[in-house]
């Protein structure tokens, strides 16, 4: 299927790609923003120039060594633990939620979600910031209550996308949820 | 049109009836003030700016060694006594007959007090050494001002501490004190200040409440006096001195009953009720 | 639509407090009831208040009434700080995201009220004020007070206050025109307030004081009528309802007069209890010193209960003159009415608590309330918002000279800041809120559009989520 083009909470443009596996399995990609060549060029002349500066003040060259060593040492911590790339939610109807982030450098990180463990998905607002926004997030069911909530794990932090696009998600998870709970389940998965 | 609200009435809620602000009432609690009576009280004030000034000066001529310790407490001690016969004859024992205070217990704690200080004087006396004397001349301006702020001149203020304001007076006392040459002018120095501060004020203010004619020459002779005592230290103080008493027996009534005119106070049912009664009495 | 719907269309109004529950009092309790009878006559309505505690974020009451809790600083008596300008941001999205048209305000003593006011006009929405007390004009504070308040309202497009007399303080405070200053009283709910004479022991005579103990209700006074009273009347009862700092003096009474079995001090009570109280008592005794509307001799009355009363404020306005008796604010005088009331009783004269009730509940509803604060926003509607020329134009000439010019200034500086909010996130880059209440609301019309049917489930853990919150206290 094709990506369908969206708007983050702060106004920037990102895609949300949903595949289709099988009736009951189905993937939505949130890819974020690429970082844009003229914000990296912007800040790492903005750090050489003020190291410039402190080499014209101080007269020691280590200043300048250093810059260039922290501007390559930030950019290497920003794109493998900061930038995030891309946020997948991966949902078979039989098995869970399996929730994906990769980083700028290709390093993933995965969390999965028991479908017994999952009580629902809803859409919710928060105060982020001096901002209100929706935000999708998976509820976990409370072991000891049935009717209870132990716990939210909220879905796209990085990408924080519109209303619009978070609708489209939700209506797809709800989709499989919803299958799920007609067809009764295999007893064989717990 | 009623000003109800449990009625529904025939008109819009933002209705404004000719009988609106009727309640309304401007300067209830203003009092009207007469000149000549604003003049009167504030001699108040002048005998307390005089008997700071009497006192500084006696101090001066102390430290320059014009007035010898013996003369001041012959003189203060023979004022003390005119001061105590007066105080009895002006309103005929009436005062002390209320009090149900003997001539014993006041010669008992006159006596005391004399003895204490005479005993204490010598410490008085190096009682402040380790310090500069320029600190000590401005605490004891200090408190010299604060005496006259605190001072009670009979308003019924917050600020108004005569407890407060007699100790800074002494305090005062006692740090000039120590600047004086032997321990004897500091004995003396803090018995007369006893006298123009504590006993003194008591004084006038008998002689307000009996005889206010009598009050008014007082306060004249003895802003003259004070006067007369500058202009013999700095004729420039002198002045400076004499314009500031005209300016608050004269000036500062004038501008308080020019002031009056403008005040503008709004009262109506919306202000906060007073509770008028003496409570304490069912505790 | 509900019956009766709104004659000029919905409104989207959005109520602005710094007082709102968990906070308990007369304006929060006012905020909720107009709100709920608003929703019930088709408006969209939601609620603006700051953080309680752990109560932060978004949250649903019931029918939808959407509260947000914005996490901003408290600084004195639950009231936030004021800098004019750092409430913009979150106030600016969310009126954008609701699409508000009518700023609320309500009391003058929330700082968020005021801000929320000036944003409001920076933005060009329509706004109306709520004054809930009476300010004198004597003390330093009040002047300075009443400073604040005049810059506040004078570009204000309409004024609601809830007694005669506090309107004829507000439009002196403010410097008003009186036109645009509406009198809507409080209400009660009369269902919460009903009789049951068998509550209460007709062998004794019991006076029920139910009010906060702090000085400003006159408890002094309450101190000085106890010993008076009981010494004459051997059969009289005092049963006292309400916390505070003077509670002190009631104790000392008690025990200087040996009264601990005929004066009974029940200490802070939950609303739900308060016609518990009530009902047991033949007398109300209020002994305020100043109050703009008293909502607690209306819930008496209501009870069926004999008002005795100080003549302060607003009261004479509140009841007629045959359900209260009106005094001077001194012990003499309560004491006289209190005794009359207590021959009334004793003969018998007094109408039965049914009929009283069945009188009282027709005066006062929160129907009514929100009926008549209707027709307020929909001559607000029509009104036209002053445009900045203007507004700074009314700020200098009507505030005087250096309080104009500094907030015009200030009005100025916001406008600014604004404009960079603006630039920085654009009015089409927020979302616009799902409605829960108002012609399109989700809960009303009980249009079920996927998320609102599960928001139920939600728990409390987490700050910051929808939560439909069943009000217990009402």
């Amino acid at each position: 299927m094709e990506e369908r083009l969206y708007r983050s909470a702060s106004g920037a443009p990102i895609a949300l790609r949903p595949r289709q596996h099988s009736a009951s399995c189905r993937e939505l990609a949130v890819r974020c923003p690429r970082l844009q060549l003229r914000s990296l060029s912007a800040v790492t002349s903005a750090v050489w120039l003020a190291a410039y500066g402190l080499f014209v003040l101080s007269e020691n060259s280590m200043v300048l060594s250093a810059a260039i060593f922290i501007t390559l040492i930030g950019l290497i911590i920003y794109l493998h633990f900061v930038k995030i790339d891309q946020e997948s939610l991966l949902v078979i109807g039989s098995l869970g939620i399996q929730v994906t982030s990769s980083y700028a450098s290709g390093k993933e990180s995965t969390t999965f979600i028991e479908m017994g463990q999952v009580k629902d998905v809803v859409i919710n607002e928060a105060i982020h910031m001096q901002k209100v926004i929706y935000y999708l997030c998976i509820l976990l069911q409370d072991p000891g209550d049935p009717q209870g909530v132990s716990d939210i794990v909220p879905l796209f932090q990085s990408s924080k996308p519109r209303l619009d696009c978070l609708i489209e998600v939700y209506k797809s998870c709800q989709e499989i949820l919803e299958q799920r709970k007609t067809a009764p389940q295999p007893s064989g998965i717990k | 049109w009623q000003k109800v609200l449990y009625e529904r009435q025939p008109f819009p809620d933002n209705y404004v009836d000719q009988r609106f602000l009727e309640e309304l009432r401007k300067n209830v609690h203003a009092r009207r003030y007469r000149y000549r009576a604003v003049v009167f009280q504030s001699g108040a004030v002048v005998q307390q700016l005089c008997s700071v000034c009497v006192f500084v000066l006696t101090w001066w001529y102390m430290a320059a060694g014009a007035l010898s310790p013996q003369g001041l407490f012959a003189a203060a001690l023979a004022s003390s006594l005119l001061g105590y016969v007066l105080f009895d004859a002006v309103d005929g024992g009436a005062g002390r007959w209320a009090s149900g205070r003997t001539r014993w217990a006041d010669l008992k704690s006159t006596l005391v007090f004399a003895a204490f200080t005479y005993g204490f004087s010598p410490v008085l006396k190096t009682l402040t050494e380790s310090i500069s004397t320029d600190t000590i001349y401005a605490m004891s301006a200090l408190m010299l001002l604060g005496h006259l702020i605190f001072f009670d001149y009979g308003a019924n203020a917050a600020i108004v501490s005569s407890t407060l304001s007699l100790n800074m007076a002494i305090f005062a006392s006692v740090c000039l004190a120590s600047r004086l040459p032997r321990s004897l002018h500091a004995f003396v120095m803090v018995t007369f200040a006893m006298q123009i501060f504590a006993l003194w004020p008591m004084l006038q203010k008998k002689l307000k409440a009996q005889t206010p004619r009598c009050y008014v020459g007082v306060t004249v002779l003895f802003a003259l006096a004070a006067l007369a005592g500058l202009a013999t230290v700095s004729s420039v103080g002198a002045v400076l001195f004499a314009s500031l008493l005209l300016a608050i027996s004269c000036l500062c009534p004038y501008c308080l009953i020019r002031l009056q005119l403008l005040k503008d106070n709004i009262h109506g049912p919306w202000d906060e009720a007073e509770i008028k009664e003496d409570l304490s009495r069912f505790l | 639509m509900a019956a009766g719907g709104p004659a000029g269309g919905a409104h989207s109004v959005c109520m602005v407090s710094d007082f709102f529950y968990p906070n308990m009092g007369g304006v929060e309790s006012h905020v909720y009831q107009l709100s709920q009878c608003l929703i019930e006559r088709g408006h969209k309505v939601l609620v603006v208040t700051h953080a309680y505690g752990h109560r932060k974020g978004i949250r649903y009451l019931t029918n939808g009434l959407k509260v947000y809790y914005l996490p901003l600083k408290v600084m004195y008596n639950q009231s936030t700080a004021t800098t004019l300008f750092h409430s913009l941001p979150l106030l600016r999205y969310i009126f954008v995201r609701e699409r508000v048209t009518i700023v609320h305000a309500h009391s003058s003593f929330s700082a968020m009220a005021h801000d929320a006011l000036f944003h409001a006009k920076t933005m060009g929405l329509r706004t109306v004020f709520t004054d809930h007390s009476l300010f004198g004009f004597a003390d330093v504070s009040s002047v300075l007070t009443n400073k604040l308040l005049t810059v506040s309202l004078c570009d204000t497009n309409h004024i609601i206050c809830v007694s005669y007399t506090s309107k004829e303080n507000t439009v002196l405070r403010a410097a008003l025109d009186p036109r645009i200053v509406s009198v809507i009283p409080n209400a009660v709910d009369p269902t919460d307030f009903t009789p049951d004479p068998s509550r209460r022991d007709d062998g004794i005579i019991t006076i029920v004081v139910v009010s906060r103990l702090v000085y400003r209700k006159g408890i002094d006074l309450l101190s000085g009528i106890i010993p008076e009273l009981c010494q004459k009347y051997p059969e009289l009862h005092f049963l006292v309802g309400g916390e505070g700092p003077k509670r002190i003096v009631l104790e000392e009474v008690r025990e200087r007069y040996q009264l601990h079995d005929r004066v009974r001090l029940l200490g802070a009570l939950e609303h739900q209890d308060v016609r518990n109280v009530l009902v047991q008592g033949h007398i109300f005794l209020n002994t305020s010193l100043t109050e703009a509307f008293c909502m607690a001799i209306v819930e008496a009355a209501s009870c069926g209960l004999q008002v005795v009363s100080t003549r302060v404020g607003g009261i004479p306005e509140v009841l007629p003159e045959n359900l209260i008796i009106l005094c001077e604010p001194s012990v003499k005088s309560l004491c006289d009415g209190l005794e009359k009331a207590i021959a009334q009783l004793r003969s018998g004269t007094i109408p039965s608590p049914e009929t009283v009730h069945n009188k009282v509940k027709t005066f006062y509803t929160w129907r009514n309330v929100a009926e008549r604060t209707e027709k307020v926003y929909d001559r607000v509607a029509d009104e036209v918002v002053l445009p900045m020329d203007e507004r700074l134009g009314r700020l200098m000439s009507h505030c005087g000279p250096v309080t104009g010019y500094i907030f015009a200034l200030f009005a100025v500086l916001n406008f600014l800041f604004l404009a960079f909010l603006r630039w920085m996130t654009p009015d089409s880059i927020i979302d616009v809120a799902i409605d829960a209440t108002g012609p399109k609301g989700a809960w009303t019309k009980q249009y079920f559009w996927g998320k609102k049917g599960r928001v139920k489930e939600l728990p409390s853990s987490k700050n910051a989520q929808m939560k439909r919150k069943e009000h217990n206290s009402h």
